[in-house]
């Protein structure tokens, strides 16, 4: 018999006041003891509704509205709360993407396990002490760990922690919810491997959320691959790798490359194959035929709120540019941003600790029209160059300059004009627009501030930016509010209101790691060839090598402060020297090696 | 809910904008004070304490054509129990209690409104600029604003309504309004540090905007259920030291307030001779007027941005 076996099971949101969501629809499936499988879809797709349903955690306004989910021969759908708590102890236990955080501060790490032993009363007070050591023990943590607390270890060895705190049950369904989305790339790479080796020698159940699918395909043994509440494909790892049955799957896949590969492409960006930066000819330009965003995700009947209903081509032929976004190119002086021996010491305020030197003695110049990445793990210190050439913070030496601007040094009054030719691209689009401002306000307020742009002009202005990032119809994009749009499209707003002041260049720190696959080509499409088309050069910050392949020309490797490689993108990543690039590297995961980039 | 949005483009642009394309928030501001309005009523415990407030409201508004006597009128006999005619009866100098009570509204709304309302305008515009500003700037308001924390309120309220002498309600609304902006500002400072380093803000910069423009356009819409909550606060606040100061006679005790009743029917023992009502009726509005506003303070909770809450990572 299966452990589980969840049989026509739906899930739907009914929140106070409004319609009630169906977040997973009819869903069945059993899973045998020792499965690893992998539940994987994009955001909104309903994975996480369907693991809190499989450990008894939905909440209201979630509710099982149907089916059953046996758990080892009992129904645990209707289960009261009490007959649930007794249930986790040998049951099903749950680590949360954010269950690093899920950590009490103020008590230590070893009143949290015996919190869990005295409240189920299955270790004896004695042999506590052992037990809580020997859990750590499979996390890979030393039993000092034991006497910290949360606030002194890092979101690797927290993650770590909360593993070992749902195995303290000795669970035999475990279900990670994207254990490792919140952690540095590095780390997650370790993290994941304790988690399969865990699995191996422990032989609990375990189902991987995630939104990666390259990641779970390395790491388990069988996918369901979930969209739009429905489990559109359930196949061996192996077997989807070779053969995707569902266009979903196959859209899905089709978004990973090696960045090391000779030629790497995925849909809607074109390689870079002998593509230079650095002058605007249009004859270049190459044109992104297909729509950016992967045509027939699914069946039209079922087209989601998550997949973007109005992207339209980012094809942006010279010629169609309305005027006054070609102004731009009349521009005679074109300035580089150069960096020169740029260090920068944070000076810790407390303790007497020793000050922490983020950015170490780095020099490099961003020629106009040029795309270059800067790519490093996190505390590497490429979001505080980013913060040092938008002279939001001053370096401790060395300097910065911008044509005859002077960025070290710079003088609050200087800023706006400094702000005119260099914009940003924030990360995470759900926090960069006010969600209270229409997209109109939003894009306005820079065009009056930069430009001499009034009334008419200025909305005119607007609507063409609008029409640049291709949300069509603009009348009715200008007049919507942030949250009645979806990630991609937010993140067009993003880039809309850089490109408002016409600048010459545009910093886009990790612009689409917040972004769902699907959509990160569209927004890389379109800022690669907005750069192209507009001349404006581009400083691409991210931990993502893959996205640096595909948009930069140039690479920095940033480690700790200090540049350890440097070269034309498509050299380094091929052929890279130093160790911690090849770490970079290695903590991709691949599904295969190579295969998919032809398929 | 939609939402309460407060800010319209600037009005060069309000010009050009094509009317009927809006399918989001609108513009109107009566249209979000009803939106406001909605929202805090569909909470059971706010709807009693709109009701309530309702019913004082009304009550100081109307109150020539409801109250049964004029409030000062002293033809009557004195210290008389309830009647028909004065149903809660007379004080000692011979007037109407019921019409006292009825007019005595119209002061403690009054100074609520209006002490609420300065003492919230100051702590905002201190708060969140306390809030925004990093530097030596920020230590001077953080010295002067600890400073009205930690002096007691009431005393400081005595001696300045004590030197200021019988300067009427003016007066005390001053003195209110001087005690009681600083737990407001502290609080409104407190989450513009959080706002300040939200993306928004940092975009703001980026998108030119002037300092000021930041805190108010971009941060202080974005903390209208705090503003709201603190302006109740306030009001119930200046409701109470109003009474306590006229109590105690430190106000001008010929103006007809609930205070200068209590005060009135302390000075002439009104309990010795038998007469509660005098005590128990401006006693029991001041705590209802001060309860209706506490109750609504639990549906504010509820204008808090759903959508600031989207703001999380997923």
């Amino acid at each position: 018999m299966s452990l589980v076996s969840v049989q026509g099971m739906s899930v739907v949101y009914e929140p106070k006041g409004a319609l009630p969501v169906p977040a997973v629809r009819n869903v069945s499936f059993d899973l045998e003891q020792g499965d690893f499988v992998g539940l994987v879809g994009e955001s909104g797709s309903g994975k996480s509704t369907l693991g809190f349903a499989l450990t008894g955690l939905s909440k209201p306004p979630a509710r099982v509205s149907a089916g059953s989910i046996f758990f080892d021969g009992v129904d645990i759908a209707g289960m009261t709360p009490s007959q649930l708590r007794v249930q986790r102890h040998g049951g099903f236990a749950m680590v949360l993407q954010s269950g690093m955080n899920a950590l009490n501060p103020v008590r230590s790490i070893r009143d949290h396990f015996f919190d869990i032993f005295a409240a189920h009363g299955h270790v004896s007070k004695r042999d506590r002490e052992a037990r809580a050591v020997e859990l750590v023990g499979k996390v890979e943590l030393p039993a000092s760990v034991l006497d910290r607390f949360s606030g002194e270890l890092s979101g690797g060895m927290r993650q770590r922690v909360s593993i070992a705190l749902a195995l303290s049950l000795e669970p035999r369904l475990m279900v990670f919810d994207e254990p490792t989305t919140a952690l540095d790339v590095l780390v997650q790479h370790a993290v994941m491997d304790t988690i399969r080796e865990l699995q191996r020698s422990e032989k609990f159940t375990a189902v991987l959320i995630s939104h990666d699918l390259g990641m779970v395909l390395e790491v388990t043994e069988r996918v369901m691959v979930m969209h739009d509440g429905l489990i559109v494909e359930d196949a061996l790892a192996a077997e989807i790798l070779a053969a995707p049955q569902h266009p979903y799957t196959r859209m899905l896949l089709s978004h990973y490359g090696d960045p090391r590969a000779a030629v790497v492409e995925v849909p809607g960006l074109a390689a870079r194959g002998g593509r230079r930066a650095a002058v605007v000819e249009p004859v270049e330009t190459p044109s992104v035929v297909e729509p950016v965003e992967t045509p027939a995700v699914v069946e039209p009947v079922e087209t989601p709120a998550v997949v973007e209903p109005v992207e339209t081509p980012v094809e942006t032929p010279v010629e169609t540019h309305p005027p006054a976004v070609r102004k731009r190119e009349g521009r005679a002086a074109r300035e580089a941003i150069v960096v020169t021996n740029v260090s920068k010491i944070y000076q810790r305020p407390s303790r007497g600790e020793q000050p922490v030197c983020a950015v170490n003695n780095v020099s490099f110049t961003l020629e106009p029209g040029a795309s270059m990445a800067l790519v490093g793990a996190s505390g590497s210190g490429k979001s505080t160059i980013a913060k040092l050439i938008t002279g939001v913070e001053r370096p401790t030496s060395g300097s910065i300059t911008f044509g005859d601007l002077q960025i070290d040094t710079i003088k609050r009054r200087q800023l706006k004009r400094l702000h005119t030719e260099v914009q940003m691209v924030f990360q995470d689009p759900y926090a960069a627009l006010n969600p209270l401002h229409t997209v109109e306000y939003i894009l306005t307020r820079p065009i009056l501030n930069f430009s001499k742009l009034r009334g008419r002009a200025a909305r005119h202005r607007m609507l063409e930016l609008l029409e640049t990032v291709g949300l069509t119809p603009v009348e009715q994009f200008a007049a919507r509010l942030p949250h009645q749009l979806s990630g991609g499209q937010r993140q067009r707003v993003v880039i809309a209101r850089a490109l408002a002041s016409d600048p010459q260049v545009i910093i886009a720190d990790e612009p689409v790691s917040m972004l769902d696959v699907s959509l990160r080509a569209g927004v890389l499409a379109l800022l690669d060839s907005l750069r192209e088309t507009w001349g404006v050069s581009m400083l691409y910050i991210t931990h993502d090598l893959l996205s640096a392949r595909l948009v930069t020309d140039q690479i920095m490797v940033l480690n700790s402060g200090a540049v350890v490689e440097e070269g034309a993108t498509a050299d380094v990543l091929q052929n890279p020297q130093d160790e911690y690039t090849i770490r970079l590297l290695e903590a991709i995961p691949h599904p295969t090696v190579g295969g998919l980039v032809d398929s | 809910m939609t939402p309460t949005r407060t800010i319209v483009p600037p009005t060069s642009v309000v010009k050009t904008m094509s009317p009927g394309t809006h399918d989001g928030g609108g513009a109107n501001p009566l249209l979000v004070v009803w939106r406001a309005f909605a929202t805090i009523w569909s909470v059971p415990k706010a709807r009693i304490g709109l009701a309530l407030l309702g019913f004082f409201v009304i009550l100081a508004v109307f109150a020539p054509l409801l109250a049964p006597y004029a409030a000062t009128d002293n033809t009557f006999g004195r210290s008389e129990d309830m009647s028909p005619a004065h149903w809660l009866g007379t004080t000692a100098a011979g007037q109407d209690v019921l019409s006292q009570i009825i007019y005595g509204a119209r002061v403690s709304v009054f100074v609520g409104f209006v002490a609420g309302l300065l003492s919230t305008i100051i702590a905002v515009l201190i708060g969140l600029s306390w809030g925004y500003l990093r530097g030596p700037a920020g230590e001077v308001i953080n010295f002067i604003v600890n400073l009205f924390l930690v002096i007691p309120a009431l005393p400081l309220m005595i001696v300045i309504a004590a030197y200021l002498q019988n300067g009427g309600i003016g007066m005390i609304v001053l003195v209110v309004v001087i005690t009681g902006w600083a737990w407001g500002a502290r609080v409104l400072r407190s989450q513009t540090q959080s706002l300040r380093s939200r993306d928004f803000v940092t975009a703001a910069i980026f998108s030119g905007e002037s300092p000021s423009r930041i805190v108010f356009r971009e941060i202080l819409p974005n903390m209208t259920s705090l503003i709201v909550g603190s302006f109740f606060g306030a009001s119930t606040a200046a409701i109470l030291a109003e009474a306590g100061l006229e109590f105690l006679g430190l106000g001008d005790s010929t103006t007809v307030s609930w205070g200068t009743m209590l005060f009135w029917a302390q000075n002439s023992n009104a309990l010795l001779t038998g007469q509660w009502v005098l005590l128990f009726a401006p006693g029991l509005c001041i705590s209802l007027l001060a309860t209706s506003m506490s109750l609504i303070n639990f549906g504010v909770d509820g204008l808090s941005n759903p959508r600031l809450r989207e703001g999380a990572k997923r």
